[in-house]
């Protein structure tokens, strides 16, 4: 990264930072601002997938929930340590990425959007029918996680700092990770598979690696769910919420990392205020995508072209 | 790196059109939230109990208002999932200011939406859910319901199915907490009156299907199928289980919140005998339901229903408000505490000091021909509610006269007497939280 560029990118986290000094900023939008930047940062891990490497995962809800499991089992069950919680979660979202991503990245395209979905949908139904996490109602009423003993991320403002952390991590390591060779890698086997297997890459290698990745930063994201929302229900995993990440990414832009952490934001910001005058309110979500997708097809941020339509190269 | 110049004034463009709100221009406005199912499988529920809080409303507006405060409702939509339930709790709470929240229709968003009450120190009213864990694990001292929970219904309905129906019990439930919930205490309460239950089972909310299970019922033949679903599910399963003959092979029972009047005369056959008790009929032709009904109806031009009785939540509030002389929740929820009002649709209800559990009458009703018609008349005040007559008469009460009077008088005591042995709670682990348990 240039020296400017992180100027700029520090100029954002100041502005995040200083967001709930403004006189608006009530509870209440610092629990949206919350959610809003929580799922811009999963649509942003979801992006090296779709934007990046040119694999559609249809089943990020599933790395989502069970980050959002992980913490809440815990919590329940009086382990209450941000850091265990966390550790926890990578630990399950891993191994269960570990498995999806093995057999997802043999296949190519549809394929492997189906073999996502179709892992996703086992967890969704495990954890619907399994009484012992709550089945359908899942785990409710945990209480905060704490960042050391006695210092508990229990108000609305500590949670926000805490998702602010994340997404600063998060984005530095996905703009590390797409600058880098690796980075080129994933595009040069978005572009053409076969001639960067052909120049000796192992390209299944690559994608589980981008999939492992993508999957643990959603996971991380998950963890830190319960901590705002006190809870963790199967509707977390269902393949709609996938559907949504992807969504945010379409509106934010592909492979552009910065777009669908917007697109998140946006998809949030939009659902909330529509929710609360129309009941329809997915049509009007659907009008705005069909509206991006077809006048701004390189989404709100959109640098690109979009996939598919060649030429357009993602990393900078 | 350049896209990243875009992002601050984008992010706070966003923000700052989200956030924007027209400001309060009304003084001496008091809010109140009505939270709960607007569309999908809980439709019709959410929306009768927005109309009883708009007609409550709307009375007390005009006679003046609570403390000198016009009421404005702020209604929103949960889509029946916990989640955009506790985000519209948290808007209602702490965006919009409300006194009150009424709230929510499925009992799992209603257990979600309870921890952000308690933690932002809310009146909160369930009219609707009927799980039991609101009023023992989850309980805390500003939520109120007067929807009777599984424990109350359980308790009559059971006594009845065994006097009159069958001993032989197969419990079929929706499989969350209000399913869970119902099941469990009415297997108690029919075991302990010497019922055997043959079979259980539970399936997903929102199943589409339900043939798969029937083969498991037929095997077990029961005398008698409990039902424990609700909404869109009810409708489906009645349609399925008429369509195999299972309607007419098993006498049908099932909690309140099973199918709500107006859904009745479109299944009326496969419902026909279907057995439960509620504290709503439009058909009962008691002159307090009749009196709340004509008025319900002047104004939405449908009868109403159980869902209703979120218009005697309102009442209540204001009652308490009132009796506290602020809207202090502390004041407030203390003021509630064994209150009563009176001609109500059911007559006299009070709150019971131990879990703010509204102490009601209710009754036994059966569907006849798409109708819920009383079977049991009301022992304790001794008055015949299968009478004929008084404004609004169901017309054609045709009732067995086989049919005992069963008082319907809850039983329950007090909140400690009757908590649940499932652990699920906020303190403690859920191991060992099976649905039998």
């Amino acid at each position: 990264m240039s020296r400017v560029s992180s100027w700029r990118g520090a100029l954002v986290l100041a502005a995040l930072v200083a967001l709930p000094a403004l006189p608006f900023m009530s509870k209440f939008y610092l629990l949206l601002a919350f959610d809003a930047l929580l799922f811009g940062a999963i649509a942003m891990s979801l992006d090296l997938l779709i934007g990046y490497t040119g694999l559609v995962s249809f089943g990020h809800a599933a790395f989502f929930g069970l980050g959002a499991y992980s913490t809440a089992i815990l919590l329940e069950r009086g382990v209450v340590s941000l850091w265990a919680c966390l550790g926890f979660a990578v630990l399950v979202v891993g191994l269960y990425a570990l498995l999806v991503s093995y057999f997802a990245t043999a296949r190519r395209g549809i394929y492997f959007a189906l073999l996502t979905l179709v892992f996703a949908e086992v967890v969704y139904t495990f954890f619907r029918y399994t009484q012992t996490f709550g089945g359908s109602d899942g785990i409710q009423g945990v209480p905060p996680a704490q960042l050391v003993p006695g210092v508990a991320i229990d108000t609305p403002l500590a949670n926000y700092y805490a998702v602010i952390v994340y997404l600063a991590l998060a984005y530095a390591l996905c703009r590390v990770l797409v600058t880098s060779h690796f980075g080129k890698v994933l595009v040069a086997i978005r572009e053409n598979e076969d001639r960067a297997r052909f120049l000796g890459y192992n390209v299944q290698r690559y994608k589980m690696a981008v999939c492992m990745i993508s999957a643990l930063l959603t996971g991380v994201g998950g963890a830190l769910y319960p901590g705002r929302s006190a809870f963790a229900t199967p509707d977390l995993m269902l393949w709609t919420v996938s559907g949504e990440f992807i969504i945010m990414v379409m509106i934010g832009g592909l492979g552009t990392l910065g777009g669908p952490i917007i697109g998140g934001a946006f998809f949030v910001l939009l659902q909330e205020q529509v929710s609360s005058y129309v009941d329809w309110y997915f049509m009007v979500i659907g009008l705005v995508l069909v509206f991006i997708v077809l006048f701004m097809p390189r989404g709100l941020l959109g640098f690109r072209r979009m996939l598919g339509f060649g030429q357009w190269r993602a990393t900078a | 790196m350049k896209r990243l110049t875009w992002l601050a004034p984008l992010l706070a463009v966003a923000l700052a059109v989200a956030l924007a709100q027209p400001a309060a221009s009304q003084q001496k406005v008091v809010k109140i939230g009505d939270l709960g199912s607007k569309v999908g499988v809980f439709e019709g529920y959410g929306k009768y109990q927005s109309m009883g809080i708009q007609l409550a409303v709307e009375e007390i507006n005009g006679k003046g208002g609570v403390l000198g405060h016009r009421i404005e409702v702020i209604a929103e939509d949960d889509d029946t999932k916990p989640a955009p339930a506790i985000r519209k709790a948290e808007k209602l709470i702490l965006q919009d200011g409300v006194k009150l929240l009424i709230g929510a229709v499925s009992s799992g968003s209603t257990m979600a939406i309870m921890d952000v009450t308690k933690k932002h120190k809310t009146i909160h009213w369930n009219s609707v859910s009927c799980a039991e864990f609101m009023r023992t694990t989850k309980f805390h001292k500003y939520y109120f319901s007067n929807q009777p929970d599984s424990r109350q219904q359980a308790t009559g309905l059971a006594k009845y199915i065994l006097d009159k129906m069958g001993k032989k019990v197969y419990i079929f439930y929706t499989d969350y907490a209000m399913g869970q919930s119902d099941g469990r205490q009415f297997k108690t309460a029919l075991e302990k009156l010497g019922g055997e239950v043959v079979g259980v089972a539970g399936a997903p909310l929102d199943t589409k299907d339900f043939s798969p299970w029937f083969g498991a019922i037929n095997q077990s033949s029961p005398d008698v199928l409990f039902l424990a679903f609700a909404g869109t599910d009810s409708l489906r399963l009645m349609t399925q289980l008429h369509s195999f003959g299972m309607t007419k092979k098993y006498k049908l029972a099932g909690i309140d919140c099973f199918l709500l009047q107006q859904d009745l005369p479109a299944i009326a056959e496969p419902m026909e005998g279907f057995v439960q008790l509620n504290h709503f009929s439009a058909y009962n032709p008691d002159p307090n339901m009749q009196a709340f009904n004509q008025k319900f109806k002047k104004k939405f031009g449908v009868d109403a229903n159980i869902a209703a009785g979120a218009y005697d939540a309102v009442y209540f509030w204001k009652a308490a408000v009132e009796k506290a002389g602020s809207f202090d929740p502390d004041k407030v929820s203390a003021a509630h505490e064994g209150l009563c009002i009176d001609k109500t649709h059911i007559g006299r209800q009070c709150i019971r000091k131990e879990d703010h559990q509204v102490v009601m009458d209710m009754h036994l009703y059966r569907v006849e021909k798409g109708k819920n018609l009383p079977i049991a008349r009301d022992r304790r005040q001794g008055r015949d509610r299968r009478g004929h007559g008084g404004p609004g008469s169901a017309e054609g009460l045709h009732l067995g006269d086989q049919e005992e009077e069963l008082a319907a008088r809850w039983t329950i005591s007090s909140r400690s007497c009757c908590r649940s042995s499932c652990t699920a709670s906020s303190s403690g682990p859920r191991w060992g939280c099976w649905p039998w348990a």
